[in-house]
């Protein structure tokens, strides 16, 4: 440990002219995949191309929020396996990724969120994760910093109180999978970008970069919110993903003040504090197709009127720094996991919006198996995409395409 | 205290006002014009804070708040910004993060443990064994953070907010920035200044050095300051820090209030046609061991104490430094009373001769090329070592001040954020602009530039190009003023150093996170190569200073690190608000944004218990009583009156009206007739319903259309959105505010109803669906319909919002007789869910079409031309068994309603509880619930989860729909 430090996921190579697996993507659900196809089908001949380095995306931009209390049966199990994933990672990976369970506060602000949140808790305890409705002062005495008196915009009526759920240190997640992956035998080509998919015959031949073209009968696409497009650019599929920026921010950091997770629908606003002291909070999405992560003023000042309502001792905190990410939306909220349909050995991981982070563990394990058996895992035969062509939407959320920020 | 200079011209205290403050419970005193640190130091207060991590005596550093050395608790808020804050009578200050005192703390020892908490540590460590972490977490939360606050803090004072709209902006009151302003104001623009300090000046401000003819810079900076303020086209905002850049020329800050403002800070949001970005410079750190103990401060710092301030910064001062202003400041302290052992300047040449002369005049050592490696003394600097830039020759001076700085670094904040790219150039040393988008200009020392005159001159051409992009000069105007600018000096060589030849372990590259060099390095060799990454891995530049100490260093220093790799020097990214805010400062004004109906206060008179629901602020019940059973029993028995003024509604007019009706409605439209009521659904294109509402046909091509109150305001985006590529002509209107609505139900409404008008409202001449445009009281004309929501015989009225309350008391005295009583939403939902008429949302979610809730007969499958939205979709929809189903159910035994958002299951999930109430017309409970179709058949038994069941179970039966009065008896009659 006191040592001189060595590159944490291996020193700079040449690109190999050929690979059993090409994972375009160094994001979260990239290095996930390639880890669990490594250590669990012993496929290690992997290369990860990465156009920028690993963590760009929303990787190293999210505010690392798990839970497992979904909507829909479908997800449920999907995001309870992922939380169950942490501790078991940190000790596989022998890297600290700083799980911090403390629970999620979902704040309900009218008796139709009640009502709302009941199915939701119902669909949780059913499946054995821990869920519950409180009133407006239990989660009082669970965040005391909470204002729950009439006079605000959103009168707080009650919560949905998830004591499994918590954070997670996002950038020791992208860290420690690349160095597990790594050790392992996958090679990372950052500052490298993929340009293209080579098929023949309807079947994947060969990936082409920035750097050359791979040769591989394999290949995921995992590059979060660029995925959509370079799944049109490279195959003409077209996926029903809007990409839209995302921000979020933080305060200076503080000493302990909020013990868990605070989120509000109504607000469009949540917030937890880090283990730096940090209050990160976030939500915001811009309802309109946006390929940027620039952040905007209107949304800075919204989540301080809103803070300033709920949480209002922060009043007397300051933002540090705002920004933003991409988040690529389903019509369902609901993401797309799917291979080996179109053309024979493309895989796809996307549309994962705001919920990608909590996802990534489970997903990867899945993908691997995926990739590694060619034949769908029946967890993930929900999220194909053929769904949509079949107007079968998943009903991860009730409202219409309402963005809300309870991750 | 210590005495203080009082005649200086250029003051900002005025010594004769006492300021009395506490300090960690004892009383102190300042003078007006004194910030919080000025003030303490002229008490002799020298270590201000412990740092972050190893718990480091930190002190005075750079006087304008680039980092957390200063930061303290004031009235109880945390991290103030002692630097920048103005010390106020009977302010209460403390110090933050110590255990013990600043100046003895028991934490300080942390300081030795360095070599245990290599770049990264937390991720290596205190994992091991499993049950460690939970522990270790707490510690770590403990130990993290700076300031505390209280849950129940309330932030005291006041604070607004602006919205100004301008022609040009500028950002900074220094030389460059006043030049600019006027340059633009004399074109007879609007421009807005914004300054964070409270005063105009900039560099010039506290500087005696000769400006031209015989005056000092500081009186040409006060010159330049009146003139501004003396000029009507230019608004000034002082005191005002500039925290975000936007594309499209829109500038955020906020603004500090004197006494004399009714706000304590305020919010402040400029659109202006042009930017003019005059940030110039900070220093750029000098880095060497222990470059942060008290008594190490930056060159402005230390003459901004004396000079503005009158507080000689200490007796015996050593210089390391790497520009220009480092000579000067020494030779103006040295005249005020600092002893100078030396002047060491990283420079080997370079050097303005000038003032190379004036050294040697007072006999002060200059040292080129030397640079301090170490600052000894435990707590506070007492010795100095220095050695030649190559390490060879070392020699040490003892002192009580050491000004350090490296180089300068030009402000770029406001441009990285405005999205604007920036390279390195190797002879200023900056970060330097190629391409700047159209209206947005930089002038000033920003641009490497360090002649008083050329500041000048570029702020200037700066405004006259702000004016050009506005429209309010010509080319030629600019071209003169570049061919001024041209033969003005151009940009000065900057210094290359970044760290002095040490090994850096204790040599810190940002303070907030008490990240030193070696930590850099070892980030580095851990396979983080860029400064992103960098920042991120060693947390250098996160902290509350918002990268001013490490900004420019860490890209460079990365840079060099890897020199053999060729690495090109890349600035991180700056974020904001690039001076930290309060969120009590963003939020303003904060206010409440909720729209009322017309007769809302008669609502709230009437004792309505209200509940914001969606945008609206609306009446739920009537009484405690959430059941609302005497609200629905007197609609039920009698007559009740509901404001239903929320529901969308628009009047769509035109030619091709019909044709949009047709694409959006699922029914068809044509067969409106007049006199009728239309009511009908509209679909996304999964078939999925988003809407319901009525139409009725007001004349040729004229329409009026009611929608959910939650679809209103996405209503007519929806009309245009889905008719786009069609060129058709018609217009739509959203009249949701300008009309109210009065509901009017129950087996007497028309006896209410026949009150106020003479004309015959009997079920022949008014029949179920019918509309009539009517005239009461001669004056108050009404859309009514006669509808049936809740099942009862029941009328619209819908009249303009100017005329609710008079309908409103009409029907109300009409009804008096019969004892008519209001009723609010909660009542409406349980009326209308026992007659089965669902609301989209609660009885169908994002994912239910129109057949899944048995809307399915309003679909006209013969429209195809008209391409009705969702039309396809239903078509696949139709064959599909997998799909939800809209089903009614009692409970069986006679049993108690479930709670919305039960789950109906066996082994999985198979449907949910949509609405269920035990209801008071039925003498049962009933309700609707979302179920797979496999479950949808009449009789089917359905097994009924709720939250915190446990293992226990209620059951349901499917029955048929609707619950009450099946054949519309009563609403039709
Ligand atoms: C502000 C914000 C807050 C969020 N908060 C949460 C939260 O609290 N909880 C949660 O669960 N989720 C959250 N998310 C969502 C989550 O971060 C994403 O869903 C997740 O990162 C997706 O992971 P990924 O691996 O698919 O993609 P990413 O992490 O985005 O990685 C994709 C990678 O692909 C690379 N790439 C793109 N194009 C190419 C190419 N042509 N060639 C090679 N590489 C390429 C990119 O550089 C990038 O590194 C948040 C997101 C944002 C932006």
């Amino acid at each position: 440990m006191f040592s001189k430090q060595k590159p944490m996921w291996g020193e700079k190579t040449q690109l190999k002219s050929s690979y059993d697996a090409v994972i375009i993507g160094g994001g979260l659900h990239g290095l996930a995949t390639a880890y669990y196809l490594a250590k669990e089908h012993g496929i290690t001949d992997v290369a990860i191309i990465e156009k920028n380095y690993i963590g760009f995306g929303g990787a190293g931009r999210n505010t690392a929020i798990v839970r497992a209390n979904q909507r829909t049966q479908y997800n449920v199990p999907l995001y309870n396996e992922a939380l169950k994933l942490w501790p078991i990672l940190t000790k596989e990976l022998d890297y600290n990724l700083m799980f911090n369970n403390c629970g999620n506060l979902n704040l309900m602000h009218s008796e139709a969120a009640m009502k709302a949140a009941r199915m939701t808790i119902a669909t949780a305890q059913f499946h054995g994760v821990e869920s519950h409705l409180i009133d407006a002062k239990e989660a009082k005495e669970l965040v005391p910093a909470l204002n729950i008196s009439e006079d605000i915009t959103f009168p707080i009526h009650g919560a949905m109180f998830h004591p499994p759920g918590g954070i997670v240190r996002h950038d020791a997640v992208v860290w420690g999978l690349a160095r597990g992956a790594n050790k392992y035998g996958v090679e990372i080509h950052q500052q490298t970008e993929a340009t293209g998919i080579k098929t023949q015959n309807g079947k994947v031949t060969a990936v082409e970069t920035s750097r050359g073209t791979i040769n591989t009968k394999q290949v995921l696409i995992s590059a979060g919110g660029y995925s959509a497009a370079l799944i049109y650019g490279m195959l003409g599929i077209k996926l029903p993903i809007s990409v839209l920026t995302i921000q979020a921010m933080v305060t200076q950091p503080l000493k302990p003040l909020l013990n868990h997770v605070v989120s509000s629908g109504a607000y469009h606003c949540y917030a937890n504090q880090t283990l730096k002291g940090e209050v990160a909070t976030g939500a915001h999405m811009d309802q309109w197709p946006n390929y940027t992560t620039q952040n905007t003023a209107h949304y800075i000042k919204h989540q301080a009127e809103a803070l300033s309502e709920f949480l209002p001792c922060l009043r007397g905190v300051k933002f540090m720094r705002i920004w933003g990410g991409l988040a690529d939306m389903t019509p369902d909220m609901a993401p797309i996991m799917d291979g080996n349909d179109h053309v024979e050995g493309f895989y796809m991981d996307c549309g994962w919006g705001y919920f990608g982070f909590k996802s990534c563990s489970a997903v990867g394990k899945y993908m691997a198996q995926f990739m590694a058996e060619k034949e769908c895992p029946e967890i993930l035969k929900p999220f194909n995409y053929r769904r949509y062509e079949k107007h079968q939407l998943m009903g991860e959320t009730a409202a219409l395409v309402n963005y809300t920020p309870d991750n | 205290m210590m005495t203080r200079f009082n005649q200086l011209p250029t003051l900002k205290i005025d010594p004769t006002k006492k300021v009395i403050f506490n300090y960690k419970g004892k009383t102190y005193s300042g003078v007006e014009g004194d910030t919080i640190a000025s003030a303490l130091y002229a008490n002799g207060v020298r270590i201000y804070a412990r740092s972050l991590k190893y718990h480091r005596p930190r002190g005075l550093y750079s006087l304008d708040g680039e980092c957390s050395n200063t930061m303290m608790e004031v009235d109880g808020i945390p991290n103030v910004r002692t630097e920048n804050t103005l010390l106020k009578q009977g302010m209460t200050v403390k110090e933050q993060n110590v255990k013990g005192s600043a100046e003895k703390d028991m934490l300080g020892f942390l300081d030795k443990l360095d070599w245990a908490m290599p770049a990264g540590f937390y991720y290596k460590m205190m994992h091991k064994p499993a049950r460690i972490w939970p522990i270790a977490m707490k510690q770590i939360r403990k130990t993290a953070g700076l300031g505390e606050i209280s849950p129940d803090f309330e932030m005291p004072g006041k604070f607004d907010e602006i919205f100004p709209r301008t022609d040009v902006v500028v950002i900074g009151g220094g030389p460059a920035g006043m030049t600019a302003a006027l340059a633009a104001a004399e074109k007879g623009l609007r421009v807005i200044i914004m300054e964070s300090r409270p005063w105009l000046g900039g560099f010039f401000d506290y500087r005696t050095a000769e400006y031209k003819d015989g005056v000092a810079l500081y009186q040409r900076g006060q010159d330049l300051a009146q003139q501004v303020e003396a000029n009507e086209n230019i608004r000034v905002l002082k005191h005002t820090a500039m925290v975000g850049a936007y594309s499209n020329c829109l500038v955020t800050g906020f603004q500090t209030g004197t006494d004399k403002d009714a706000f304590n800070e305020r919010y402040v949001e400029i659109r202006a046609n042009s930017v003019i970005v005059a940030t110039g410079c900070i220093e750029r750190p000098l880095i060497f061991d222990n470059n942060e103990r008290p008594g190490v401060m930056q060159v402005g710092c230390a003459l901004r104490m004396a000079r503005n301030y009158g507080i000689l910064p200490g007796e015996n001062g050593i210089f390391s430094v790497g520009h220009d202003l480092g000579l000067e400041a020494a030779i103006d302290l040295f005249d005020m009373g600092m002893k100078i052992g030396c002047v060491a300047d990283v420079r080997e040449d370079g050097q303005d001769p000038e003032l190379v002369l004036a050294l040697a005049k007072r006999n002060i050592l200059l040292l080129k090329g030397w640079v301090a490696t170490e600052a000894h003394g435990k707590k506070q600097v007492n010795k100095v070592s220095m050695s030649s830039i190559d390490g060879m020759i070392t020699r040490d001076f003892d002192c009580d001040v050491l000004v350090a700085s490296a180089g300068l670094t030009p402000v770029t904040g406001p441009l990285t954020m405005a999205q604007i790219k920036l390279r390195h150039d190797d002879f200023t040393g900056f970060f330097v602009a190629d391409e700047m988008p159209e209206n947005t200009f930089s002038a000033g020392r920003i641009l490497g530039i360090n002649n008083a005159l050329s500041i000048e001159c570029s702020g200037t051409l700066a405004g006259i190009k702000a004016a050009k992009a506005c429209g309010a000069c010509d080319a030629a105007e600019v071209e003169a003023a570049e061919a001024a600018m041209k033969a003005l000096p151009g940009p000065v060589r900057g210094s290359k150093l970044v760290t002095a030849p040490v090994k850096g372990r204790k040599s810190f590259i940002c303070f907030d996170e008490d990240t030193t060099i070696k930590s850099v390095k070892q980030t580095i060799d851990s396979g983080f190569d860029v400064p992103e990454l960098v920042k991120r891995y060693s947390s250098a530049g996160l902290g509350p200073g918002q990268s001013g100490i490490p900004g420019h260093n860490l890209p460079l220093y990365v840079a060099k690190y890897q020199a053999l790799a060729g690495v090109p020097v890349k600035p991180t990214t700056v974020r904001a608000p690039i001076v930290p805010t309060f969120i009590a400062t963003y939020a303003g004004t904060n206010h409440t944004m909720h729209k009322r109906t017309p007769i809302h206060n008669l609502q709230v008179a009437d004792k309505g218990i209200l509940r914001k629901i969606g945008v609206w602020e609306r009446v739920r019940y009537f009484s405690e009583d959430y059941s609302c059973k005497k609200e629905i029993e007197n609609v039920r028995n009698n007559v009740g009156m509901l404001d239903g003024s929320t529901l969308g509604k628009f009047r769509l007019h035109g030619p091709d009206a019909l044709k949009a009706l047709q694409r959006i409605y699922v029914s068809d439209m044509s067969k409106l007739k007049p006199g009728r009521v239309k009511y009908s659904a509209m679909c996304n294109d999964d078939g999925c319903v988003i809407d319901d509402g009525v139409v009725v046909m007001l004349g040729e091509n004229d329409y009026y259309i009611t929608t959910s109150t939650g679809r209103a305001g996405q209503t007519v985006e929806w009309f245009r959105y889905h008719t786009r590529y069609d060129g058709w002509d018609f217009s739509m209107v959203n009249i949701t505010d300008s009309m109210g609505v009065i509901n009017l139900s129950g087996p007497n409404a028309r006896k209410v109803f026949e009150k106020i008008t003479d004309e015959d409202v009997s079920n022949e001449a008014f029949p179920y669906s019918g509309f009539k445009e009517m005239l009461f009281k001669d004056v108050i004309p009404a859309k009514v319909m006669r509808l049936g929501f809740v099942g009862e015989l029941s009328y619209e009225f819908h009249v303009a919002s100017s005329y609710m309350t008079s309908l409103w008391q009409l029907l109300k005295e009409a009804g008096a007789e019969f004892g008519i009583q209001n009723f609010g939403v909660e009542a409406q939902n349980v009326l209308r869910m026992e007659k089965c008429h669902i609301i989209l949302g609660q009885e169908s979610e994002q994912r239910t079409n129109l057949l899944d809730v048995g809307l399915g007969f309003l679909w006209d499958r013969k429209k195809a031309d008209a391409k009705t939205v969702g039309a396809v979709a239903l078509r696949q929809a139709e064959n599909d068994p997998s799909r939800f189903k809209l089903v009614g159910f009692k409970m069986e035994n006679n049993g108690r309603a479930p709670r919305d958002g039960a789950l109906v299951v066996d082994s999985k999930v198979r449907g949910y509880i949509a609405t269920a109430r035990d209801s008071f017309s039925l003498n049962e409970a009933v309700g609707m619930a979302l179920v797979e179709s496999e479950l949808a058949k009449v009789g089917t038994r359905l097994e009924i989860y709720e939250d915190e069941c446990g293992d226990e179970r209620i059951y349901g039966k499917v029955v048929p729909m609707p619950f009450y009065d099946p054949d519309g008896t009563r609403m039709k009659s």
